[in-house]
């Protein structure tokens, strides 16, 4: 995994993010469905070809799964994980929750969701958005804050209004 | 006992200056409770026209469309619809966007967020309620289509290119997840009609596909497709069944 464990340092861990920021559940799924059909292990220009998609659009995927801990990347081989398994045989909601485990687990969003438990109100875009770029720089701080949301919704830890701009925590169902 | 749905040697032709443009000749299939069909055939061939026409939103020139025996009406609230192109509405949430079948219905508030709620999960969005389509990936655009149109609880699902504006990916994936709902009973529908260009598609998802051919799209074949679930588009089963459809097309 790309995902630097050591060390654990609060500012090391804000952007460790950045994998997954501009890349959506359904395209990570995909292409696991996809290397799993041919056998679960391809070098990157067979994966290329076969799902009918350049290494530039690619290649923001392949981080994310790699980050996720879904594929390993070996000198030009994508090899799925036994996760990856997991997640194929899974029902959409056993998919919330094994990539819930992992969401969970990354700094940046326990940023957020500490800040918001320790507030015990909602908090504002405005807010988020400064405690990120004090770490990442505001320009990073926008895609940044986009992917936490999707994410934290995705996994239903988060609740966002973007009418009034306030990031709630929410339970998830069942 | 009739069929689900009986298309009854459909022709539609559009007349322009007097001058007659056949897009659809004589086409003519049955589908049972059950049955999830694929219609392939090339570009401008009247796949669309024949989806509009089958729902009652458009009128055949000849021939007929039964629902459950009787001609088909536009306003039939067993059949929806899911478009290539989402049809959302921007200003209002996933959850409301699900709602407005329900509405038209003349479900009642409570129940109509109940249902709508059950819908959101089954499509994977539970956690996107209250989000508006511009803050949706295009697939997730398409999960609300596909919540808002199972929300009305119809006997048949039409769909029109679904996953044709679709990162490949995007599309593999709500490929099996609509397989996956699909094989569920207790959801609905109880038959799914789609339509689509791509040939890889029709065989991975059908278990029967109806070629037509260029226009006027007329039938060319139907065909069974026996290959088990899941199904593995490397299998040289699987590929013969794609050649085949190639080879008739071309
Ligand atoms: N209202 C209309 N008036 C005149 N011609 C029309 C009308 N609607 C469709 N056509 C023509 O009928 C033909 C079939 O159109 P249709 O959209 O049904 O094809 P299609 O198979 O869905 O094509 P595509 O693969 O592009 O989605 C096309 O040549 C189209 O231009
Ligand atoms: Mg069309």
């Amino acid at each position: 995994m790309s995902n630097s464990g050591e060390g654990d340092g609060r500012t090391g861990g804000v952007t460790d993010f950045h994998p997954i920021a501009k890349v959506s559940v359904g395209q990570i799924l995909g292409l696991v469905e996809a290397i799993d059909e041919v056998g679960g292990v391809a070098d990157v220009a067979t994966i290329s070809q076969e799902v009918d998609m350049d290494l530039d659009r690619l290649g923001p995927v392949l981080g994310a799964a790699e980050f996720l801990g879904l594929m390993t990347v070996e000198e030009g081989d994508v090899r799925i994980t036994d996760l990856s398994r997991k997640l194929l045989h899974a029902n959409v909601r056993e998919r919330k929750a094994i990539v819930r485990d992992i969401i969970d687990d990354v700094p940046v969003f326990r940023l957020i969701t500490d800040m918001a438990r320790k507030a015990g109100r909602p908090l504002s875009r405005q807010e988020i958005i400064e405690a990120l770029s004090a770490r990442v720089g505001s320009h990073q701080a926008e895609d940044l804050f986009k992917a936490l949301v999707y994410w934290g919704r995705y996994v239903e830890l988060v609740r966002y209004d973007s009418q009034s701009e306030q990031l709630t925590l929410r339970t998830p169902s069942k | 006992m009739h069929a689900l749905l009986e298309v009854k040697d459909v022709t539609k032709s559009y007349f322009e200056n007097g001058k007659e443009f056949k897009v659809l000749d004589l086409v003519r299939f049955d589908l049972a409770e059950r049955d999830f069909v694929c219609v392939v055939g090339p570009s401008g061939c009247g796949k669309s026209t024949l989806l509009r026409i089958i729902v009652g939103l458009d009128k055949p020139t000849s021939g007929a469309v039964l629902f459950e025996g009787e001609p088909i009406r536009a306003d039939n609230p067993q059949v929806a619809m899911v478009f290539q192109s989402f049809a959302l509405f921007p200003w209002l949430t996933v959850q409301q966007n699900v709602e407005i079948g329900l509405e038209a219905k003349g479900t009642p508030p409570e129940e109509r967020h109940r249902i709508a709620r059950k819908f959101i999960d089954a499509v994977g969005l539970t956690g996107f309620e209250d989000a508006f389509p511009r803050e949706l990936s295009g697939g997730m655009k398409q999960r609300v289509g596909i919540a808002r149109a199972l929300a009305i609880e119809p006997l048949l699902l039409c769909m029109d290119e679904p996953f044709s504006s679709l990162d490949p990916l995007t599309a593999q994936n709500l490929r099996d997840e609509i397989l996956q709902l699909w094989a569920n009973p207790d959801l609905p529908p109880k038959a799914v009609l789609m339509v689509t260009h791509a040939i890889e598609e029709a065989v991975y998802l059908a278990d029967r596909v109806i070629v037509l051919s260029s226009r006027p799209g007329r039938m060319i074949a139907e065909l069974q497709i026996d290959l088990p679930r899941p199904r593995n588009r490397k299998e040289p089963e699987f590929y013969g069944w794609v050649d085949e459809i190639y080879s008739l097309i071309v």
